[in-house]
Parts: structure tokens; sequence; C-alpha cells
């Protein structure tokens, strides 16, 4: 009985500290304006989660920095969804309904998608650094928005760079999930129009302790190159095993294999020189991606991530957007963001937006990722870079600007 | 509305919800006996049967083949008797297994089921999934859709509570629990092993399956991803904290497991790493709770405290 007794004595202890919290985080509110950070911090995205978090960060003490949107200071609460959509759902509506979140920055593409009827419904914008997913092309563009282009065009690249190369045979390797299947399918498809023989094309589920069998296949056809569209746990079990079996041609990863933990885990000498990896990049010869990343070198004295900097932009646009909307409310940011992204005097940082605003002038935010201007889904055209893997890092070789593609 | 509030209807929602599920299984296990590792297959059958009957008909980047689009009842119902069906393909040549046999077989029908999930494009769009699901207007009485999909979940709970309840107090649930406590006695006086068995295995699907319907009106959303064996294993988690053969123990021992994981989140952090170190931290935090809540089996004390008096 005694111990039944201190349990629920904790248990009560337990729920009047978190009341006080709650209680505090209510009152500290005041006239902040909350933005939800919900990413992977855990998980197969995990890494990328990190980055993102921590880029809208860095824009958030931006915004702050420079006075604050008319709607106050901005203030974030952030949550680590672990990739689930389920998670993604009950912490998105926590985010909303009890911190008066106005957007939700942040969800990988199977959060994204769970929570487009939640954004509509309770009226609050959601966007996404990353979720490249083709769902989006039909459900996007109302409340749903993102500053990174569409997965498509991730295949559009890796079809370009694979034929740019002169590669006369090429095999597929693809991870059987949504976000590299419909980029497969896309350079797939340019590799056909090039007639460049494609030796196979193999789709394998991930989780797998090897992959040998998927591989025999297309190491018996001794390709120039493979394209290898996997996540970080089934990329790196590939690369090893295809390394192991003889495999001496090139490598083209897709954008799940662009961190540097990679040469740690499957070995540098074995990429070095013959490993490229493509990804949705920012044009790194733009004025606003320079300032962005010489700001990002001096708070975090490290260099951007991958999509760092249409994190960094994300929050530039929200709070643009809260600047010259109406209320400071997730409608209003609705109302205007596109507005603040297209046509009018080109602005490359929240102080210079908010200056020329408040001399009444139309703004178009050129976003250090490069221009935002949004199509019909809410998703703006995307440029694309391949780097190289020279002595244990990722070295840029090629740019592809949106332009490479009409 | 405040984050204690909030918390609160979350644990109602998904609490309710997977009590669905701790009840079927309550009843599969702890009365009929039968050791059911495949839950998630009954409910994912659900899900996909309601994402199917209600979508519109597939267009443009679209894999999936059939999309029935009629309204969302059509949806419900059928994914009851979806879940009743897998359940009678699955029961009918397995339920004569035993013990862990019945539970690795189970096992392997629900993960031979995610794979045809991943794998056949042409039923929902395999690892995409269906998106942007039906959701019937839940716009009434001027409550929030929140609170009114808490309550359906609620009710459908107090549904498949009472249903179970009214099944085993009857003779027929005697009969249940006479099979359960000695098949040759069972066989011996009269009763039909075989078919009883398979009646508690498919009738104890169908809540399962509404739940599923449920769960893909909330998440507006079904893909292969959220159908794993986790949700199994939470389900079975769920009736071990809660004690077996209660149903009222059934009910608390999901709420607690869907509170706890509320509760472990509850704290709003506003840097990013408070956040990481929370997620990092929360993994063992559950598993000290388990460990006092094992120890000290605090819900199925009550629950059974409740059941006597």
């Amino acid at each position: 009985m005694k111990n039944a007794m201190s349990v629920k004595g904790a248990l009560l202890k337990s729920t009047l500290l978190a009341g006080a919290v709650a209680a505090s985080t209510v009152a500290a509110r005041g006239e902040d304006v909350t933005i939800g950070v919900l990413v992977p911090l855990t998980g197969e995205l995990g890494e990328f989660g990190k980055i993102v978090a921590g880029a809208v960060e860095l824009g958030v003490d931006e915004v702050n920095a420079a006075g604050g949107t008319k709607c106050g200071n901005l203030r974030t609460v952030v949550a680590d969804t672990g990739g689930n959509p389920e998670v993604g759902i009950r912490e998105a509506t926590k985010m909303i309904e009890s911190e008066g979140a106005v957007a939700v920055v942040g969800p990988t593409s199977g959060v994204m998608v769970a929570l487009v009827d939640l954004a509509k419904r309770t009226k609050t914008v959601i966007m996404s650094p990353y979720a490249g997913t083709i769902t989006l092309n039909e459900l996007g563009g109302d409340y749903v928005y993102r500053t990174v282009s569409s997965d498509l065009g991730d295949g559009a690249a890796s079809g370009l760079w694979l034929t740019d190369k002169g590669y006369k045979r090429v095999a597929f390797m693809v991870q059987n999930e949504e976000s590299t299947i419909s980029p497969a399918q896309v350079a797939r498809e340019k590799l056909e129009s090039s007639g460049i023989e494609l030796t196979d094309y193999v789709v394998y589920n991930p989780g797998q302790p090897s992959y040998q069998a998927e591989l025999v296949s297309v190491l018996a056809h001794e390709p120039d190159a493979i394209y290898l569209a996997g996540g970080q746990e089934s990329g790196v079990t590939v690369i090893k095993e295809a390394t192991a079996g003889g495999f001496e041609g090139e490598w083209l990863f897709t954008a799940d294999l662009a961190v540097p933990e990679i040469f740690d885990a499957v070995g540098a000498q074995y990429l070095n020189d013959r490993a490229y990896v493509e990804f949705a990049d920012s044009d790194s010869s733009l004025p606003e991606y320079k300032a962005f990343e010489a700001l990002y070198k001096e708070k975090t004295g490290g260099e951007p991530g991958p999509f760092a900097s249409n994190s960094f932009d994300m929050v530039n646009l929200i709070a643009l957007s809260l600047e010259s909307a109406d209320s400071c409310t997730g409608e209003g940011i609705n109302g205007v963001i596109r507005a603040v992204a297209e046509g009018g005097e080109a602005v490359g940082s929240f102080a210079a937006g908010k200056e020329a605003i408040a001399a009444g002038k139309d703004i178009n935010y050129e976003g250090a990722s490069g221009p935002l201007t949004m199509d019909e889904s809410g998703t703006p055209d995307g440029a694309y870079s391949i780097q190289q893997a020279r002595d244990g890092k990722w070295e840029n070789v090629k740019f592809y600007p949106a332009s490479a593609f009409e | 509305m405040n984050t204690i509030s909030q918390i609160a209807l979350t644990v109602v929602m998904f609490g309710s919800l997977f009590s669905v599920l701790t009840l079927s299984l309550n009843l599969q296990y702890a009365r009929g006996g039968m050791i059911n590792f495949g839950t998630v297959a009954y409910f994912a059958t659900g899900a996909y049967a309601y994402a199917i009957v209600t979508q519109e008909p597939p267009h443009g980047l679209d894999q999936y083949l059939v999309g029935l689009d009629m309204p969302w009842w059509a949806g419900f119902i059928a994914a009851g008797l979806a879940a009743m069906a897998f359940a009678i393909l699955t029961g009918w040549p397995t339920l004569r297994l035993r013990g862990e046999y019945l539970a690795l077989t189970t096992f392997a029908f629900a993960e031979m089921l995610n794979s045809l999930l991943v794998n056949e494009r042409g039923i929902g769009n395999g690892t995409v999934g269906l998106a942007n699901v039906e959701r019937p207007d839940a716009n009434i009485l001027g409550l929030s859709e929140n609170v009114v999909y808490a309550l359906a979940a609620f009710l459908l709970m107090l549904a498949t509570a009472y249903a179970f309840r009214r099944l085993l107090a009857s003779p027929y649930g005697r009969a249940v629990d006479a099979i359960r406590d000695d098949e040759v006695a069972a066989q011996a006086i009269g009763k039909n092993i075989a078919r009883l068995r398979f009646q508690v295995f498919v009738i104890s699907s169908m809540p399962i399956g509404f739940a599923g319907a449920l769960y893909a009106m909330i998440t507006t959303l079904v893909n292969p991803e959220l159908f794993t064996a986790e949700v199994t294993f939470f389900v079975w988690i769920a009736l071990v904290l809660g004690g077996e053969r209660t149903i009222l123990g059934a009910i608390i021992g999901t709420m607690a497991l869907v509170g706890f994981q509320e509760a472990i989140r509850a704290i709003p952090f506003e840097s990013v790493r408070a956040a990481e170190i929370a997620a990092s931290a929360e993994d063992i935090v559950t598993g000290i709770l388990f460990i006092v809540i094992l120890r000290w089996q605090p819900f199925s004390a009550l629950a059974r405290r409740r059941q006597a008096a």
C-alpha cells in the first residue's frame, strides 16, 4: 500500500509540474507570435531534421534581431516527429491548438501530406524546406507551401547529369519509397530518350541486412555507373556490398546520401573521385546565398548543410508575410505569402523587406536558396547541384539552375 | 485551448481508438486463448478498405487501380466487413494451431499484408499511400473537429466494450471460457471448439476494422509505414499494462500508454537543443515507466478492484 501511495504521489507531482510548465508557457507567450518547428530529430531523416531546425532557429534569431515582425517577436516550439505521420498530426495539433502557432514548418514528405487537411481546417500555414513529394504537386497551394522544388525536378537533374557525363550503360537501384521512386522514374525516362542503355532497374525494400540478391544482376552487367536512390541506412549497405562485389564504376547518389557521415560509414577511399551526389540546392553564386553562408559560418562555425538555405528562407517568408498581412494569423500569412515572393522590389533579407514594407512598397523576397516564386501548388522552381567525393568531402562540380530544364 | 486539455483530448482520441484494438485482442487472447500477433493487419485492412472505397478514381501520377468515390459511411461499413473477410481468410487455415504457433502464423500474415501493400502499388499507391482521405465534415453542434473525432472514437470504444461484455456474459461467453480453460473438457460436453474459436476470431476483427476506418479519417492518410508491427506491439503492451481478462483493464492500459507518450512530450520546447535531448531521453523514460508499472501493476489492480466492487 505504501508503494502504491508513493507511485500515486509521484504521478500527482508530475501532473502538477506539467501544469505549472504549461501555465508558464502560456504566460510567456505575451506578444510573441509562435511558429511550430516540426522536424524529425530521430530516425532515418534525423540528420536533415537537425540541419533544418538549426537553420530555422538562425532565421528566427535574425528576424528578432531586426526588431521582430509587427506581430511581435517570433517564438518557436520544437517537436520531434521521428518521421511518423501520426506523431506529426498529434504534435502539430498541440502546436496549433495549445501553443497558438500561426505556422508549422519543417515536416518531411509523409508528415506534410498528413497535415494538409489539418492546415486547411485550422487555417494554419504549413511549410516544408525538403518535402519534395509529388503528392503535394496536387494537394499543395493553399495553406500548404514549400521552399524546395518537387521530387520530379531531382529526377530531371539526375537524368541530365547521367546524360551529360556520357555514360553508356547505367543501372538503377531504387529504394521502394515514394521520395526515391518518383524521381527515379523521371530520370529513367530521360535516359531512355537519350539512348543510354539501362542495364537494370531494381526497386529494393529497405531494412534488409543485405542487398546482395538485388546486386547480383546489377554487378553482372558491369554498368558504367549505378544510380542509387536510397536512404542512409540501406544506401550505405548497398555501396559497401557493391564495392565488395567488385564494382569499379561510378556512382550517382540522391539527396539522402548528401551528408558527410557517408564517408565514415562507407570508407572515404571507396567513394573518392568516383561518387557523385545530386540534390536540390541554391545557386551559391547568388549574393543572397553568400550573405546567408557568411551568416551561418559566423553563428554556427560550420558550413550550411543541405536544405539549410531553404529552411532559412522559409522563416523569412513567414516573417515578411506577417509583416505585410492584415492580421497576425495563419489566414493572414496565407493571403500574402505568394505576393511577398513575387513581383515588386527585390529584397534579400528580412530587415530590408521590413523597411520596404514600411515605406509602402510591394516586395519580392529573393531567398538564399534562389527565387521563391511559387506555382499553383505552392512549389518554387528548383535548382540542383552535383557534388563529387574528393578527399572524404563533397565538393561542387556542377550546378543546374532552374533555367537548365526549360 | 490550454496544453493540458489538448493532451487530454489527444489521449481520449487515440486512447479510445487503440482501446478498440486492445479490447478485441483481450477477447481473442484473454478469453478465447488465441495469441494474435497480427492485430495490425486487421487494422490496416479496415483503414485501406475505407480509403479505397471513399477515394476518387486514380488520375495523374496515381498508381492505385480502384477508387470508388463513395460516401464515408459506405467506407466505414466496408472497413468492418473487410477486416472480417481478412479474419475469415487468415483464421480458416490457422486457427487449428495452438499457442505460439498461432502467434507466429498471425505475425507472418500481418507481415505479408504489409509487404503486399508496399509492393503491389495497384492496391494503395505502394509506399506513397493514399493521401487526403475523405473525412466526414464533423463541424456539428459548434464543436471543433478534434472534439467530434475524439467523441466518435470514444463511442466506438464504448460500443465495442458493450458488445463484447454482452457476448461474454452470455452462455456463449461461458462456452468460450470453457474452451480456453480446458479444450478436452469443453469438447467432451459437446462444444465445437474449432467453430467457436473461429467465430470469436472473426467477430472480434470487425471493431478493429471500424477503428482502422476512423484512424484513416483522423490521419487523412493511409500508407504501409503507419501499419507496421509496432502497432501490434503497442496493443500487446497496453493489454499487459492494464492486466488481462478485464474490459476496464484493457481500456485503462491503452489510455495510460497513450497518456505516457503525450505526457513525455507535453513540454513545449523552445530550442532545438532541448527538443533533441528530449527526443533521445524519451525511450529511456518510457522504459523506466514500463518497469515501474510492471513491478507495481497499478492499472490492473485498479481494474480488478472495480470489477470486484
